[in-house]
């Protein structure tokens, strides 16, 4: 089985997804914070870069969960500096595979628009999204020059799919659990992507008309589970 | 004008200082103490500092960020990568941020053209090129810190122009080396700093008008590096490294 580090395990990203993959994956996590399961974890703190190669050692994999949003320092810290420390131990290592995760970056620019697939980002200055933006820069750098095959996903909300009949619209640019898990599954197992980074944005629900998911359809094989916009319809009768 | 000019124990920073320096006010800056020319004042302060930076800038009409580090980085290797790191990146956003507070309209940044390295020399490169930076981390920081100023245009009224130099030499000092086609004399470095100190689209509605960037290099034969734009809005290199070529 391959061997596969996640950074931020025990984050609002990873515990929904890692039980999905750990039959099939030889699963390291780690984090700075007890995992919310209890499940046991390595302690390493992206921040440093001693933990960071520590953790790496005999990897084939690497899944970077960690963020930190809003905060004038310790954003850049994580999101940036952390990207950074993880690219470059897998540059050292010889490690050829990162999933790397941000949100989505496209909204503020293009919420007016329709039929959006994959378009610029437009990260604005915002500590969230500037510091991500930074770090998917710095894994496309170290991917093109050490031929380590880097996908990060991009999405804007994350939670379980529908149980019952909502009054409402769905959420936008929203990943379910499942989908998110069928595209980590595609990201650790496809041999390469064009340039050896490519990001794609992540979504669940479509009948809006807005964005898109064509280019992880293409180039990833990602099958969004689809039929989610049923749990929104209005009654009628 | 008021003119802030970042990196001051740079030969960058101190060349733009002596180039601008008639008839505008000058305030040079660094976390290190710098001697810096008559008539041109100086702030010791880290651009990482909130507070250092937001004391920089006010009363600031044009905020020119070198992107130069101070001279007292750390010798440890991963030390230093990350202190340039941070100050491409938060330093940046921190600096940009009291300037955009302060009412500072006009800011510069410096990049480099060594972010096309990656390219071979049979391409004419233009600002139309993708930038491919290699990890090598001052090249890699002078890119961030360079996106890191764009978004800036992005989100404000503001306008924000990027300069990827060349190398900076001195001509007169490269006479018995083999000529490089990114060679850009510091001198010269300085003029295209003037050429934009007047560029002001801070009110225009499209963010693309607001952020500009242009390539600076010396005017070389047969260039790989063309500066059609550049020349577009007055650059004019003295300098072009002519006896390089004409000797035999």
């Amino acid at each position: 089985m391959k061997k596969v580090l996640v950074l931020g395990a025990s984050g609002n990203i990873a515990p929904y997804v890692t039980p999905d993959l750990e039959k099939d994956y030889d699963l390291y996590l780690s984090d700075i914070v007890p995992h919310p399961d209890g499940k046991p974890i390595s302690t390493v703190d992206v921040t440093s870069y001693p933990d960071v190669l520590e953790a790496c050692r005999g990897m084939d994999a690497l899944m970077n969960f960690t963020v930190l949003r809003d905060d004038p320092v310790v954003s850049f810290d994580v999101s940036t500096k952390g990207a950074y420390h993880v690219m470059k131990a897998a540059a050292e290592l010889g490690i050829k595979k990162v999933v790397h995760t941000g949100p989505q970056l496209v909204r503020n620019a293009y919420d007016h628009e329709f039929g959006i697939s994959d378009p610029p980002l437009a990260p604005g200055v915002g500590y969230y999204g500037i510091t991500k933006y930074l770090s998917m820069e710095i894994c496309e750098i170290f991917s093109r020059t050490y031929d380590i095959q880097t996908v990060c996903f991009l999405f804007n909300g994350l939670g379980a799919k529908p149980t019952e009949a909502a009054q409402g619209d769905f959420p936008p640019f929203t990943v379910v659990w499942e989908d998110l898990q069928r595209a980590c599954r595609l990201a650790l197992e496809i041999e390469s992507v064009p340039g050896n980074f490519q990001s794609f944005n992540l979504l669940s629900y479509f009948a809006q008309g807005k964005y898109q998911v064509e280019k992880a359809k293409q180039m990833l094989g990602f099958t969004p589970m689809g039929g989610l916009e049923d749990y929104f319809r209005r009654t009628t009768d | 004008m008021n003119i802030l000019i970042t990196g001051a124990s740079s030969q960058l920073a101190q060349a733009i200082a002596a180039e601008l320096k008639d008839g505008n006010n000058i305030r040079l800056m660094d976390s290190v103490p710098v001697d810096v020319a008559e008539g041109c004042d100086f702030i010791q302060g880290n651009i990482l500092d909130p507070d250092d930076s937001w004391e920089a800038v006010r009363g600031i009409d044009v905020l020119i960020h070198t992107g130069e580090p101070p001279t007292d980085l750390p010798s440890d290797d991963l030390a230093r990568e990350q202190m340039l790191l941070d100050l491409a990146t938060r330093g940046t956003h921190v600096l940009f941020s009291a300037g955009v507070q302060a009412g500072i309209k006009k800011f510069i940044c410096a990049s480099t053209l060594s972010i096309f390295n990656g390219y071979p020399d049979d391409v004419y490169i233009t600002e139309l090129w993708k930038p491919l930076p290699s990890p090598e981390i001052v090249e890699m920081t002078k890119y961030l810190g360079e996106l890191t100023a764009r978004e800036f245009a992005r989100d404000h009224l503001i306008t924000v122009t990027g300069l990827r130099m060349g190398e900076l030499v001195l001509e007169e000092e490269v006479q018995e080396d083999t000529p490089n086609l990114a060679w850009l004399d510091i001198r010269d470095a300085a003029g295209a700093f003037r050429c934009v100190l007047n560029r002001d689209n801070s009110n225009s509605a499209e963010w693309t008008r607001r952020w500009a960037v242009y390539h600076i290099c010396a005017d070389i034969p047969n260039p790989k590096f063309l500066i059609d734009q550049a020349r577009g809005i007055g650059y004019q290199p003295a300098h072009d490294f002519q006896s390089l070529y004409l000797s035999p």
